[in-house]
This record gives C-alpha cells, sequence and structure tokens, in this order.
C-alpha cells in the first residue's frame, strides 16, 4: 500500500456516501436478470426464431460493456449530480433537447411502473400459482381485475421501498438482490444439469395434462408460423435478438440517478456500470449453453408460441399449465413444486424491483427540472421526515397507477415492453450517446471538459468518451434498425414513433411554458445551464 | 428589487472563488454573499524524489511527478479542489508529519496566504463595478481570518452583526452547534442559541430581514446528512438531521423573509418555515462546481429565486 503523502485537518462537511457496491447494485438490479433472460428468449427468439443466443449476447456484452460503461461513466464522472442523463444533455447539447428527452425518460419510468407491476402478477404469480399446482389461482391471476389488484399491490410496495428514505430502500434491495441472484443460480443449475432427455420429459407432462407432444408441439407452432421453423441459426435474426437482450445490458445506466451521492464518482460509476454489464452476461451465456442442449427448433418453437398473446396456449391442444418460456421448459426438466417456487419467486423479485427503481429515477428526474425552474417549486420539497421527495413520489405512483388501468384494461400486451425500449434507443440512449461524443468538442461544455477527470484519456489521440460514445451508437445502430426498419418489429414501432414524437413536443412545450414563467419574475432560467468562466 | 446571489462552503477551491466572482456580472447581481466555510481541508505536500521529480498523494491516489507540465497540473488540480500544496523535501516532509503543531502552522499559513490571495483579487474586480459583495466565515474557518476580511478593500464583512442590503437588514453568524469534527467556531446548543437572541436584538424589522446562518434550523429538509458512526464512516443509507435546535428556535419566533444557510453541502434546497423561505445552495466545491442561489427581494415579499449551477 502506498504511503498517504498528505495532511488532512479537522473540518466538517462530507458529502457523498454510496459504495461502488450500492451504485453496483442499483445498475444490476435494473437489468432485471430473469426476466430479461424471459424477454431475451421469449421476445426476443421469439420473433427472430433464428437468433444465437451465445451470438447476440457476446456482441451486447461486447458493445454495450464497452459503451455503456463509457458513456455513462464518464458523463456521471464529470457532472456527478443526481438528475440522471438531464443534466449531461441540457448542458452539452441545449437546454431544449435536454428537457425534451428528459421528459421522454420520465414517460418512460412511468411506462416501467404500468408495463413491469402487471409482470409481477401474469406471468410472475400465475407461474408461482401453476408450479405449485393452484390452477384455479392461477387463471384467476390472469383476470384483467386480478392483474390489476396484483399490479397495484407491486406498485404500492415499490412506492414504500423509496419513499421512506434511502435505509429501507438499500437493505431491500441487498435482499431482493440476493433472493434475485439465488433463484437464477438454481434455475440456470437445473437447465444445465437436467436437460438430458427433455422431450421425454416434455412428452410425461404433456401426456398428464392431455397436451401436445414434443413433436405434435412443434409441428402446431411451425403450422402458424407458416412453415418450418429453423434448425440452425443465421446472423440477421442472431443480430434481431440483440433488441431484446438490450434489456440485460442496457439499464445499468440507472445509476446516473444516483451519480450525486457515490462516493468516488469518477470510478465508481464506470466500473460499477462495467460489472452490471459483465454479470448478467455472464448468466445469460450460462443459460443460452445449457438452453442449447435442447433442439434449435424446439426452442424456437417454445418462444415463439410463448411471445404470442395468450402465450404458449394460443397453439392449440397446448394444455400445460404454464407457458412455454425458459422457466417453463426448467421446470419440465425437475417439475418439483419448490424448484418452482424458487423460479417464480427470483422472477418477481426482479419484476417487483423494477418498478421500484422507478421511484429512484422519476422523483430524482422531476427533482433536477425543479431545480433548474423548469417545474413547479414542489418538485424540489424534501420531507424532513423521510429524507426523500415525497410529493415527487406520490405523483409517480398515480401516474403509474393510471397507466397500470391503461394497461391492463386496454392493451396488455408484453410487447408493450418493447415499446418502452424503443422509445430509451431514440431518446434517452441515443441522445445520450450523442452528448457523450460531442463532449470534449462543444465550447459551451468546455469547462465541464477541462475540469473532467477524463479529459486526459485518449486512445490514439482519440478521447476515451469519443470511442466509447462510437461503440454505443453502433450498438444502438443495430437495435435502431431492427426496432424501426426491419420489419419483424417495424408495425408493431411505428405507433409508438408517433407516441415518441408527442412526447418529445410535449417536453419542448414544458420548456418554453417554464422559460416564460421564469422570464416574467425577472429569472433568466437559461442561467442554470450556462457554464460560469473559471478564469 | 434587489437581486442577492448566495454562495456558501467552497472550502478553499479557487476555482469555485473565481466563478463567483466572474458570476456577479454574469447573473447581473446586485448584491452577493460568500458565506463560509471559506478554507480548505487538506494540504498536498509535494515530496521531492530528486532529478526534478516529485510525488504526492491526490484524492487518495499516489502520483508521480515527472515533469513541470505534470508539476503544474498538480498544483492547478489541488487548488481547484480546495487543497493547499507545499514543496518540501523528504526530511521536511517526515519532519512536519511527526509534530502536529508544524502541520497546524503550516496549514495556517497557506490558509492565510490563499483568504488573502482571494481578498486581493476582489479588490481588483470589484473596483468601480455596481455590485457589492459581503463575506463571511463559516464554523471550519479559524478566527484569524475575520480580521483579513475586516481589513479589505471593496469586501464587505458581515459576521456577527446587522448590515443593511437596500432596505433589508440582514444578520449573519458563522457559527455552528457541536460537529464530531470538533471545529473552530461550534458553540454548545445553550450558547449558540443565546448568540443568535443577541443577533436578532440588533434587527429592528423582522418582516423584511435576512437571517444568513450557517448552520440550518434543525428538522428542515436543508440539514438532512448522512449519519457518522464512532468511527466517522458515513452510513449510506440513513439521514439525520444535524441542524441547530436554537437557529429552528430564533426563526420560527422571529420569521424573518429569508435564512439563508449552508454547512450541510449534500442538502441543496429551499423550504418554507412559516412564512420564511429558508434556502441552502449546497456544495459541490470539490467537484470544482459553483452551486448557489439567486434571489429576487422586493422590499416585503421575495418575488422568486433560482438555484444556480456553473
Amino acid at each position: 500500500m502506498a504511503e498517504e503523502l498528505a495532511f488532512a485537518r479537522k473540518a466538517s462537511g462530507l458529502v457523498r456516501g454510496l459504495s461502488m457496491w450500492d451504485a453496483f447494485g442499483v445498475g444490476f438490479m435494473n437489468q432485471g436478470l430473469t426476466p430479461s433472460i424471459v424477454v431475451l428468449t421469449s421476445l426476443g427468439v421469439g420473433v427472430y426464431v433464428g437468433g444465437n443466443m451465445i451470438i447476440a449476447i457476446v456482441l451486447s456484452v461486447i458493445l454495450a460493456g464497452i459503451g455503456m460503461p463509457i458513456v455513462w461513466g464518464v458523463l456521471g464522472g464529470s457532472m456527478p449530480r443526481s438528475g440522471g442523463e438531464y443534466i449531461y444533455n441540457s448542458r452539452i447539447i441545449h437546454p431544449i433537447i435536454g428537457i425534451a428527452e428528459s421528459f421522454g425518460n420520465a414517460f418512460v419510468w412511468i411506462m416501467w411502473i404500468y408495463v413491469l407491476a402487471p409482470w409481477v402478477a401474469d406471468p410472475g404469480f400465475t407461474m408461482l400459482a401453476a408450479f405449485t399446482g393452484q390452477q384455479g389461482l392461477a387463471d384467476w391471476a390472469t383476470q384483467p381485475y386480478a392483474t390489476f389488484i396484483l399490479a397495484t399491490i407491486a406498485n404500492i410496495i415499490g412506492f414504500c421501498f423509496v419513499v421512506f428514505g434511502l435505509k429501507i430502500f438499500a437493505r431491500a434491495q441487498k435482499i431482493v438482490m440476493f433472493i434475485g441472484i439465488g433463484s437464477v443460480i438454481v434455475l440456470t443449475l437445473v437447465l444445465t444439469f437436467k436437460a438430458g432427455g427433455f422431450p421425454d420429459a416434455w412428452n410425461a407432462i404433456a401426456a398428464e395434462n392431455d397436451s401436445l407432444d414434443y413433436n405434435a408441439f412443434i409441428a402446431a407452432v411451425e403450422a402458424d408460423y407458416g412453415g418450418p421453423l429453423p434448425t440452425t441459426w443465421n446472423w440477421y435474426d442472431s443480430l434481431g435478438v440483440m433488441v431484446a437482450a438490450s434489456w440485460a445490458f442496457a439499464y445499468a445506466y440507472c445509476m446516473a440517478f444516483i451519480a450525486g451521492e457515490v462516493k468516488r464518482p469518477d470510478k465508481t460509476i464506470i466500473l460499477a456500470n462495467l460489472f452490471a454489464v459483465l454479470v448478467p452476461g455472464v448468466f445469460c451465456l450460462w443459460t443460452a449453453f445449457a438452453l442449447y442442449q435442447l433442439d434449435f427448433n424446439f426452442l424456437s418453437a417454445a418462444f415463439y408460441a410463448d411471445n404470442m398473446e395468450n402465450y404458449a396456449w394460443s397453439i392449440e391442444g397446448f394444455n400445460l399449465p404454464y407457458s412455454s418460456n425458459y422457466i417453463g421448459l426448467a421446470f419440465i426438466m425437475e417439475p418439483q413444486a419448490w424448484l418452482g417456487v424458487i423460479y417464480s419467486v427470483g422472477y418477481m423479485a426482479f419484476a417487483l424491483w423494477w418498478v421500484t427503481l422507478s421511484y429512484l429515477a422519476f422523483p430524482r428526474i422531476i427533482f433536477a427540472w425543479g431545480m433548474d425552474r423548469m417545474g413547479p417549486k414542489w418538485f424540489t420539497d424534501i420531507s424532513p421526515r423521510f429524507a426523500s421527495p415525497v410529493k415527487n413520489h406520490i405523483l409517480c405512483f398515480v401516474l403509474g397507477q393510471i397507466g397500470i388501468a391503461l394497461y391492463v384494461f386496454w392493451t396488455n400486451s408484453p410487447l408493450q415492453g418493447l415499446a418502452v425500449t424503443g422509445l430509451e434507443v431514440v431518446t434517452v440512449f441515443g441522445v445520450t450517446a450523442i452528448s457523450a461524443l460531442l463532449f470534449p468538442y462543444v465550447k459551451k461544455a468546455r469547462g465541464i471538459w477541462d475540469a473532467s477527470p477524463y479529459r486526459n484519456w485518449k486512445l490514439l489521440g482519440i478521447p476515451v468518451i469519443t470511442i466509447g460514445a462510437i461503440v454505443d451508437l453502433v450498438y444502438l445502430g443495430i437495435l435502431f434498425v431492427f426496432f424501426f426498419i426491419m420489419p419483424d418489429l417495424r408495425d408493431f414501432t411505428t405507433t409508438g414513433i408517433i407516441f415518441y414524437a408527442c412526447v418529445w413536443l410535449a417536453g419542448i412545450a414544458w420548456y418554453f411554458f417554464w422559460k416564460q414563467r421564469s422570464a416574467a419574475v425577472g429569472v433568466d432560467s437559461s442561467m442554470t445551464y450556462g457554464e460560469l468562466p473559471p478564469e | 428589487m434587489i437581486k442577492l446571489f448566495f454562495v456558501t462552503d467552497i472550502h478553499g477551491s479557487n476555482v469555485c472563488y473565481r466563478k463567483f466572482l466572474n458570476a456577479l456580472p454574469i447573473y447581473g447581481v446586485d448584491t452577493a454573499v460568500l458565506l463560509g466555510d471559506l478554507t480548505g481541508k487538506v494540504l498536498v505536500p509535494l515530496v521531492e524524489k530528486g532529478n526534478d521529480t516529485w510525488e504526492c498523494t491526490l484524492m487518495g491516489q499516489h502520483r508521480l511527478i515527472e515533469t513541470q507540465e505534470q508539476l503544474a497540473e498538480i498544483k492547478k488540480i489541488t487548488e481547484n479542489a480546495g487543497y493547499y500544496w507545499v514543496h518540501q523535501s523528504r526530511e521536511e516532509f517526515d519532519e512536519t508529519r511527526a509534530d502536529p503543531a508544524k502541520i497546524d502552522a503550516l496549514f495556517k499559513q497557506l490558509v492565510l496566504a490563499r483568504v488573502q490571495e482571494w481578498l486581493d483579487l476582489a479588490d481588483e474586480r470589484l473596483e468601480g463595478k455596481p455590485f457589492q459583495m459581503f463575506m463571511a466565515p463559516g464554523n471550519d474557518d479559524w478566527f484569524v481570518i475575520d480580521d483579513m476580511i475586516d481589513a479589505a478593500k471593496l469586501v464587505h464583512p458581515c459576521d456577527r452583526r446587522m448590515v443593511d442590503l437596500e432596505g433589508h437588514e440582514m444578520i449573519t453568524s458563522s457559527a455552528s452547534n457541536p460537529t464530531p469534527w470538533d471545529t473552530p467556531r461550534e458553540m454548545s446548543e445553550e450558547d449558540l442559541e443565546k448568540h443568535l437572541y443577541e443577533l436578532c436584538g440588533l434587527v429592528k424589522n423582522y418582516e423584511t430581514a435576512i437571517f444568513n446562518f450557517h448552520v440550518p434550523p434543525h428538522g428542515y429538509s436543508l440539514d438532512l446528512c448522512p449519519k457518522l458512526d464512532e468511527n466517522l464512516t458515513m452510513a449510506a443509507d440513513e439521514k439525520i438531521h444535524a441542524g441547530s435546535i436554537g437557529a429552528k428556535k430564533v426563526i420560527e419566533q422571529y420569521q424573518p423573509l429569508l435564512g439563508l444557510h449552508g454547512h450541510i453541502h449534500e442538502s441543496r434546497g429551499a423550504q418554507k418555515a412559516g412564512r420564511t423561505l429558508l434556502i441552502n445552495p449546497g456544495s459541490e466545491y470539490s467537484e470544482g462546481i459553483l452551486k448557489g442561489a439567486l434571489i429576487m427581494l422586493d422590499k416585503k415579499k421575495i418575488k422568486d429565486y433560482v438555484f444556480t449551477s456553473g
């Protein structure tokens, strides 16, 4: 250990308290491991049936593992404040872009509540009931009113974990993370060691439930698909699977919302972000290798079926009590109720924590707006009792509940989850990557760049953040192409684009409204975005 | 209407101080108040290794300095973070390290030099300008700097007195209630309360008054800070109120127009205490970010305020 060559005097005023572990926890939990693997398989391979999960995962880990930690780590370490990417984009590009993008992201976090809280109910709770033989309860949970009740409970729990302050949040996160990771390990061990003789296991359970046997199931799915399912992978579908794989690798950025509270943000954010990509990468790869012990065309059929409107039950003759997602396949390999409880509780824990993290992010986004006078003053109110922005949390809860009601009783499509990711790719990740690309070269941010601890980080004379931003943009470019240009998702995401444009326009209107309102009382709100010259 | 710019706790950061002075014309400020803590907490000896090389520990990292450019860079980073640097031979460093009194004396010498440098710079920048600037220390600052502020040409002192801001009477206290660090201007809660009541006695019109107390009142959102354990290590997840009960009493009793506070860097925000608007602009001095609050004051009311960050 190097000798300490510094003297410190007794003085008050410490600032930052969250450790690398805390930051990693926030980033990792926002990658939502078990549900993300369900998305990777059922929404990824389920759409791109010739996709190779291993290739999709490796490419995602390389691109997201380089691009995301550098973009979010360098920006977060250079501007270590807790308002997320709104701070970076408003300072580097323009306040209008910052607000419009942030408006989109605020929407995204509310959307995550109303998409993911229902997932706690279905498929989370329905799997738990089905795995334990409570079929009546499983059927009940799929009813819209039941899903609404269970999603509301999840929303209330998420609200309570955050509203009472970081102490409860941090402790609960450790417990949920333990449950989640433990569950994934058990699930993947079963997939690894019990995959042998899977067709026989499937046929045995199918016979018990008067369901399609292994070959009949594949044939039935192929009939719906309109032709034979691929028996091997292709590059196009493998790149397409990366869209869904992004759930496991692109979301560690959530830690940007606590950048103002972590110790040594210059190192913590970048490293925590990297580990929050690598750890899910290891689990995803392990899962993929384990799954590939099964026939390729069977996996395609199972995930295609699970991605249908009524899950695998959309296939005529499929009567198993649980759908053909990867958790269901693990249960077929070793059909023991206690294992089913572990799998489904782990799934629900991750989905619930996603909802909880919305309560970490949304209130901080609008808090940052309030501080910049881009919203009402009560956005900045901190409860002296709970040390948190309680009013913002309540607003988040109310908006989340409205969203849950609309989602459950109106749309209720798992693909809504991909719509949220599409919005994030365009608005949050894309705009922020462009900010990172421009950061070293923009005159208005020169003061911040000069003070940045990364200004001397260069590779072949090019700032590392520029390289990271390019890698990130390549990654996002692949996602963008498959979201918006390729035919598989295009029809679905076109509606989304109109919606995103409306959100952006609302954000721009919001900016001008508050700028005008501040000007009326003599405040030039643009001064809050400008950098002061240090010399 | 007057435009008041309030900044606090820059802790020796050269870059924050320069940004503060530059902000006055940029923000169109009428009156600026720079409240303590003004002085830094860390001294970085640049220890000679021979052959024009040095070593030091900066922000927890051991640094080897091999060129004059690197040396200039380290000095600049040190000053901007609010630290002080000094050239020392290995023998001088070992001698200083072995004697706490020598460390203290060296600290004082460097702290005073920087305060004087700041006051001289303010004289240079404020000459002939339409804004006025007030300065007061905080609980971390040694009493010796008061005389320097009192002697400044264009910077007005305001600690432990009442000053008039175009009709608004402002009283200022640099003191704080006890902290775990036993800092120079701490008082017991009883003594602090008495001291604040004495200051309040100087005010004639509380309705338009400004209470500029370094320590925020207890129990509001402006005094929340991480809980410390017996080793003064912060709990990441638990916050406590560290403000002064005496400050709370006088503010709630006299209900001034405005309360300006600092001390708790992480609790940037504004909150109402009855009719009093309490503001803590927070501090990110170690990152070179100047946090401030711009307050538009009418004769009898606060027209508006905005937090700044530059």
